[in-house]
């Protein structure tokens, strides 16, 4: 039970930070960016790339992927959504379909289907009062928790943070007050590309890197986001530890094929009572 | 620098396809309550949108103290010395009373003591307000809200206020209560342009109304004419 608890917690610890990047850039632009995937997928090629071909030591990829990969992530806003801004949700939506399919067909064209792994070497797991904790269990849950404190820290205690809360609260208010949205958008994206860079590492560190590495975590993460309250940023991490969680306790009394049902059906419930997610609110609308 | 506050000439603007105003003309005179009033869909919330610089001009010129405003965004406006309170969801209810004032200050570039120094200014202004700058402003009674939204607005010590039906679906005794703080606020040297559908409660406190009538000026006197009028319902329609 608690071997499975601390899996659980890990496979929410990962799924939490693409989960808040999607809940950040829901709050702002409004719109759920379905490309969350295939930008997890693009930065952990990014990473593998600067450690396999260019030679440089994984912590140090890591870092240069997380300062880097933001920027890809403002080129596609500019690119892709910025554009299409004033078009409503739904075209924006659509666009991040599209944008999926291209990052994730550019990786698979430069890098081909084969899955890869970072240069680093096997250690072994440690044993914590019967649990098995291996390194890379470690890793997640404190990259995790150091970059969600510094993003609670970012949105409660910075100017940018009030100001990303204030056009997440009322935008058309944050416009009359003088808040410059273009600024406090591109910053959104630059936080929300740092969390993906760092999501994307982690989970090639978890699993192999191959096309389909973002793929299989859109679900679960758009999930966490809506269990949670689409648009806040504690819902996101609650509903994506929770479901970690559950997926894995479930495991207990049913098949683990079965443990995204099990984790699925608590959603359908949550909702069921509250159709705004755990921290959800009504949407003010005139 | 020109003394006349807001100038405004020949003001076309508007949503899609349609112009709201239709060529409005109009100066305010310095340390004025200057109110807009008219029948509803007259275009007095889209002209203190368009002053404020949230709907874009099609055509004229808008000046504040003779600088050309006309093109400027509204962070730009309001360090020019102009500050707006919109009609409704004035204030970031899912945010304090302490965080709206303290984004109030940081908006307009506020940092450290004389941020708080202004935030205490303001707050000294609204005491109701001051006892609860941790509550979340979203559990303010509307009154209160609507002093927050002055207080917020006023931290940029704005020559120029704008204020968007300051009393709508207010209690009269709190709507007595914001029209007392719109005196209070010109008092101290504000220069207050008043949109407002309570005609009865905004008249005593302007110094001269602006009638607008589908997107055009049908009058402009002081509020002393209109007051002695018994035709003002026919002035509204624009039979008078």
């Amino acid at each position: 039970m608690a071997q499975l608890l601390v899996n659980g917690l890990v496979t929410g610890l990962i799924v939490a930070l693409p989960a808040l990047a999607l809940s950040l850039t829901f709050g702002i632009l409004r719109f759920p960016n379905f490309a969350i995937g295939a930008m997890l997928t693009a930065a952990a090629y990014l990473a593998w790339v600067l450690n396999f071909y260019g030679g440089v030591p994984l912590v140090a990829a890591a870092l240069f992927t997380v300062v880097l990969f933001p920027l890809v992530a403002l080129a596609c806003d500019a690119a892709v959504f910025r554009p299409l801004r004033d078009r409503g949700p739904i075209t924006l939506l659509v666009a991040s379909m599209g944008l999926s399919f291209v990052l994730e067909n550019l990786c698979r064209l430069m890098f081909g289907n084969e899955a890869r792994n970072f240069d680093m070497a096997l250690t072994r797991p440690y044993r914590v009062m019967g649990v098995r904790i291996n390194f890379e269990q470690i890793l997640t849950a404190g990259v995790s928790i150091g970059a969600m404190v510094l993003v609670y820290v970012i949105l409660i205690h910075s100017p940018l943070g009030r100001a990303m809360r204030a056009m997440s609260d009322n935008p058309t208010l944050a416009a009359a007050r003088g808040i410059e949205a273009t600024r406090v958008v591109s910053l959104t994206w630059l936080l929300a590309g740092a969390l993906t860079a760092a999501a994307g590492i982690l989970i090639g560190l978890d699993r192999a890197i191959d096309p389909q590495l973002g793929w299989n975590y859109i679900i679960v993460c758009f999930a966490a986001a809506v269990v949670g309250g689409l648009g806040s940023p504690v819902g996101a991490v609650v509903g994506a530890i929770g479901l970690g969680v559950i997926g894995e306790l479930a495991t207990l009394v049913v098949d683990p094929n079965y443990r995204a049902g099990v984790a699925f059906a608590a959603i359908a419930l949550v909702l069921l009572f509250r159709p705004n997610g755990l921290f959800g609110r009504l949407e003010i609308r005139k | 620098m020109s003394a006349i506050p807001i100038s405004v000439e020949n003001l076309r603007a508007g949503y899609g396809g349609d112009d709201i105003l239709n060529g409005i003309t109009f100066d305010v005179r310095p340390g004025e309550v200057f109110t807009i009033i008219g029948p509803n869909g007259s275009g007095k919330s889209s002209l203190i949108k368009v002053l404020a610089g949230i709907v874009p001009v099609r055509e004229g010129r808008i000046s504040l103290f003779g600088r050309d405003v006309t093109h400027l965004k509204t962070a730009q406006r309001i360090a020019a010395g102009l500050a707006y309170v919109p009609q409704e969801f004035n204030v970031f209810r899912n945010m304090t009373v302490g965080e709206n004032l303290r984004l109030a200050t940081e908006f307009i570039g506020l940092r450290g003591g004389v941020a708080q120094s202004e935030r205490d200014r303001v707050l000294g202004m609204f005491p109701d307000v001051a006892g609860r700058l941790g509550v979340q402003a979203g559990t303010l009674s509307g009154g209160q809200r609507q002093m927050l939204a002055f207080a917020c607005a006023l931290i940029s010590a704005p020559d120029v206020l704008l204020l968007d039906e300051p009393s709508a679906g207010l209690s009269p005794r709190l709507a007595g209560e914001i029209f007392e703080a719109v005196q209070t606020v010109n008092a101290q040297g504000t220069t207050v342009i008043l949109v407002e559908q309570n005609v009865a409660a905004a008249l005593p406190v302007s110094d001269r109304v602006l009638v607008l009538v589908n997107g055009a000026v049908r009058r402009l006197a002081p509020a002393t004419d209109l007051k002695a009028r018994d035709d003002l319902a026919q002035l509204f329609l624009g039979e008078a």
